[in-house]
């Protein structure tokens, strides 16, 4: 758990740069003749290498914001870049390519793969992404990439495990792991630690944290609980649809937001 | 990658989805075991019904047959794509069974040691081939014995005794003469003259009897039609003549059969349900020792005019002595038809060669006829080749029209209304054939849309799958699976299990097929089950070949069958809206 994350995004090349950008989104459910509007033009800008916690109560809309942003959801109006391509109009194709090689996700409730043990739900990405004959040329690499990530989440001698023999921390250190697997440039996290108790979700921050630092790893959070957001270098809070800076906290904004522009 | 790898994990950890593969199984082994017996059953009929005729038949539509069939074989002999013609005449008769029992009968005159030459005929006779064939395949027999039967079976088959039958004369007590006979009377031969030490009245009333191979008394007698045998044994004048004349002396070993009707009464073979004899629930022989087996029989059938005129006082009735059984396996052969020599026939029908008289009193010959004429094509043509014997039939035709309606010689007949017609023994055999093609078919049909159920089996199956690995789906198309590749795991998981499914019912299908009977006689031993009754399928073994033809077709549609059943549930996996499926635990 101490150990570093060994991500070659190290200080990547174009740090502080906008990674992803969000612009004007909407986001509205319809029932009958009722409209509820979830996200009413949110913007949002995210550089290279900052942590952004999006702060919001339940029910807020921060998930659908945070999968909207990962292109796992569609928005109702606005547009999604990532790295300049705007996600929301590219094809299911080519989104599922983003989604497998440049993001990676953590979720609430881990989501791994009963069928799969531990190594094998590390390495989902990468089975995803090549062919048999592809993913059997490379597998020793990236057998030792998911073992070694593994282990330095405090998971090596759990690689054949299945996730119903895991612990709720364990899994979601598998799910970070499996996060981690295809170097993300950005990491999301939808509440990593809401569903973990107190001890073992301040052991998931500090892994976060420590990706953050030590690697640089880009982040965006979304989170209820403050006292986490604070981890995060910028926290955001998403009230009536729209993402605002806190109102004259300034100890949660240890880096100053970067304009909108 | 990630598509294989979750499939071969449903398929070993999704234990649900064994039902699917179990389901594939059985249908496949259904449908094959079905098509296979039936399609087996069609084979072994087509096989006997094409060993009965001949390639190629000409027919003639009435009773009272045709002219000029030597002159039709002649010319079709000089077709290059035929090999052999020969004559035979179809008619009906009443077989008597020593005035004991008449059977309604259809009666074919053959020329019998040509008959091989057309077809399988002679393979079916009993004595004169099937159990020479049995008596051959005994490894202890003697060499001479051997190449003794060797050389019977390899003979033309004949409508005379063989010596195997030939009984020894010895006992026959010198006071006992046996009265000569007249092969062409209306009566049963053997007639015997009563000793002077036999009761008195019995004289006169007594008659040997050839069919029970005893003594016939012939006084008035209640017989019971059921069991005439049983009455006559429980007769007690019967029994009193029987004692008095043979005491414990075997009839049988005092009558020579060979010098009772050699030359001197005309052979008989009878299909082997006529006398009587079939196979049981074991497929085993019964009534080959009956008494209407090396019987004499009377014949009688009516004369037709060449007009085709019929009168009742026309009816000529023949003495036959039944040399031989013939089993063909088709049941409207062995159960309704006798065979007896061509010429005979003839002469009783009152087809053969006649001289006449015109009103100026010259002579006219009138030319002898037959019902139909059997051709054998040559051995480089396929007889299951319908265009190939459909292009050799029209030359018959051809044949037959102008032969018909050439020249003919004087005083004989000109036209015998239309020509005689031509069909290849697809066309003559076709009803029966085609209602065993349609029952085939029937069969398969009804098995097929039970196999339907395992569509939807598997559509339940997977459905269920679908919905209780939605969230799965969802996680997957987070990492990046594409709608359609997570649809393609379904399918590839719809198409394993059909892969799997039918070839485990192919091997199960061929195992079961290739021992049904093994199994079918196992049944029957220990629990009683018969489902192949030979008296109904006309066969004793259930056909036990499969059909590469037949395996080719079905195991592909098995598949296709798995993978469309999976078709709804992938469409629905693949349009699962990743959040939607993530949002709740």
């Amino acid at each position: 758990m101490s150990q570093a994350i060994s991500n070659p995004a190290v200080s990547p090349p174009g740090a502080d740069k906008t990674i992803l950008r969000a612009a004007a989104v909407q986001k509205f459910y319809r029932s009958g003749e009722e409209t509820l509007s979830i996200l009413r033009g949110v913007d949002l800008n995210v550089r290279t290498g900052e942590f952004i916690a999006i702060e919001g109560r339940s029910g807020s809309g921060k998930s659908t914001l945070l999968h909207i942003l990962a292109g796992l959801d569609s928005p109702n109006g606005g547009t999604v870049q990532f790295n300049g391509v705007n996600i929301v109009a590219i094809s299911d194709r080519n989104l599922a390519k983003i989604r497998n090689r440049e993001f990676g996700f953590v979720f609430q409730f881990y989501h791994l793969l009963p069928e799969l043990n531990v190594l094998e739900n590390t390495m989902l990405s990468p089975m995803i992404e090549f062919s048999t004959l592809g993913f059997r040329a490379r597998a020793a690499d990236l057998r030792k990439r998911a073992a070694d990530l593994l282990n330095q989440l405090g998971l090596g001698h759990r690689l054949k495990h299945r996730s119903s023999q895991l612990s709720g921390g364990e899994r979601q250190r598998v799910a970070i792991a499996r996060a981690l697997m295809n170097d993300p440039k950005v990491l999301f996290a939808d509440e990593p630690t809401g569903n973990l108790d107190f001890e073992t979700g301040r052991q998931i921050m500090a892994v976060l944290e420590d990706l953050h630092r030590r690697q640089g790893q880009t982040i965006i959070m979304v989170t209820h609980d403050r006292s986490l957001a604070l981890k995060a270098d910028r926290v955001l809070i998403l009230r009536n649809g729209k993402l605002e800076r806190p109102g004259g906290a300034s100890d949660t904004e240890k880096v100053p937001a970067p304009e909108e522009d | 990658m990630y598509k294989l790898h979750l499939i071969l994990k449903y398929l070993l950890k999704r234990r649900i989805a064994w039902v699917s593969l179990v389901a594939v199984t059985l249908c496949t082994l259904m449908v094959l075991v079905v098509i296979s017996v039936m399609g087996g059953w069609l084979n072994m009929f087509k096989s006997s019904f094409r060993g009965l005729s001949g390639d190629i038949v000409v027919h003639s539509d009435g009773m009272a047959g045709f002219p000029y069939y030597e002159r039709i074989i002649a010319s079709l002999k000089k077709d290059s794509d035929i090999a052999a013609a020969i004559p035979s005449i179809e008619t009906y008769g009443l077989l008597n069974f020593g005035r004991v029992a008449t059977l309604p009968v259809k009666v074919m005159g053959i020329p019998i040691d040509e008959m091989g030459e057309v077809n399988r005929f002679p393979d079916s006779l009993y004595r004169q081939h099937v159990m020479l064939e049995d008596k051959l395949n005994d490894k202890t027999l003697a060499p001479e014995e051997r190449k003794k039967l060797e050389r019977i079976l390899a003979s033309p088959p004949s409508f005379d005794l063989l010596d195997e039958m030939t009984v020894p004369l010895a006992a026959l007590p010198s006071d006992l003469p046996i009265e000569k006979i007249d092969p062409d009377q209306d009566q049963i031969p053997g007639t015997v003259k009563l000793p002077d030490t036999a009761p008195q009245d019995l004289r006169g009333r007594l008659r040997y009897d050839a069919v029970r191979k005893n003594l016939v008394f012939q006084g008035p007698m209640k017989v019971d039609w059921k069991d005439p045998l049983a009455s006559l044994s429980a007769d007690a004048d019967y029994k009193r003549a029987v004692d008095t004349l043979f005491r414990e002396s075997n009839t049988a070993d005092l009558i020579d059969y060979s010098q009772l009707a050699k030359g001197r009464l005309t052979g008989m073979i009878a299909g082997t349900g006529v006398i009587g004899i079939h196979r049981n629930h074991n497929g085993e022989w019964e009534g080959r020792e009956s008494w209407k087996t090396s019987t004499p029989v009377g014949l009688t059938v009516l004369d037709i005019s060449g007009g085709g005129g019929v009168s009742v006082h026309d009816k000529v009735t023949r003495t036959y002595f039944i040399v031989d059984d013939s089993r063909t396996q088709v049941w409207q052969y062995d159960n309704n038809y006798v065979y007896v020599p061509l010429d005979r026939l003839q002469k009783d029908l009152g087809m053969n060669l006649q001289q006449v008289s015109d009103a100026a009193g010259n002579a006219i010959n009138v030319p002898g006829r037959v019902t139909d004429i059997h051709i054998k094509v040559r051995a480089r043509i396929d007889p299951n080749d319908e265009p190939a014997l459909n292009r050799i039939a029209d030359r018959v035709r051809s044949r037959v029209h102008e032969v018909m309606h050439g020249p003919h010689p004087p005083g004989g007949p000109t036209m015998y209304g239309p020509d005689p017609r031509v069909e290849t023994w697809q066309e003559t055999q076709r009803i029966w054939i085609n209602a065993i093609e349609n029952e085939k078919m029937l069969v398969v049909f009804l098995f097929g849309i039970i196999s339907v159920v395992a569509i939807f089996l598997i559509f339940c199956i997977f459905y269920m799958i679908v919905v209780e690995k939605t969230r799965d789906i969802g996680i997957i198309k987070s990492v990046g699976a594409t709608s359609a590749g997570v649809a393609s795991i379904f399918l590839g998981y719809g198409l394993v299990i059909g892969v799997l499914g039918s070839g485990l019912g192919l091997l199960l299908s061929f195992l079961l097929v290739h021992n049904i009977n093994e199994i079918h006689g196992w049944l029957g031993r220990r629990l009683g089950i018969v489902i192949w009754n030979p008296e109904v399928y006309l066969f004793d073994k259930i056909p036990n070949q499969m059909s590469f033809h037949d395996i080719v077709w079905i195991v592909p549609i098995a598949i296709l069958a798995s993978v469309l059943g999976a078709l709804v549930p992938a469409i629905r996996a693949a349009s699962v809206n990743p959040v939607e499926s993530l949002r709740w635990e």
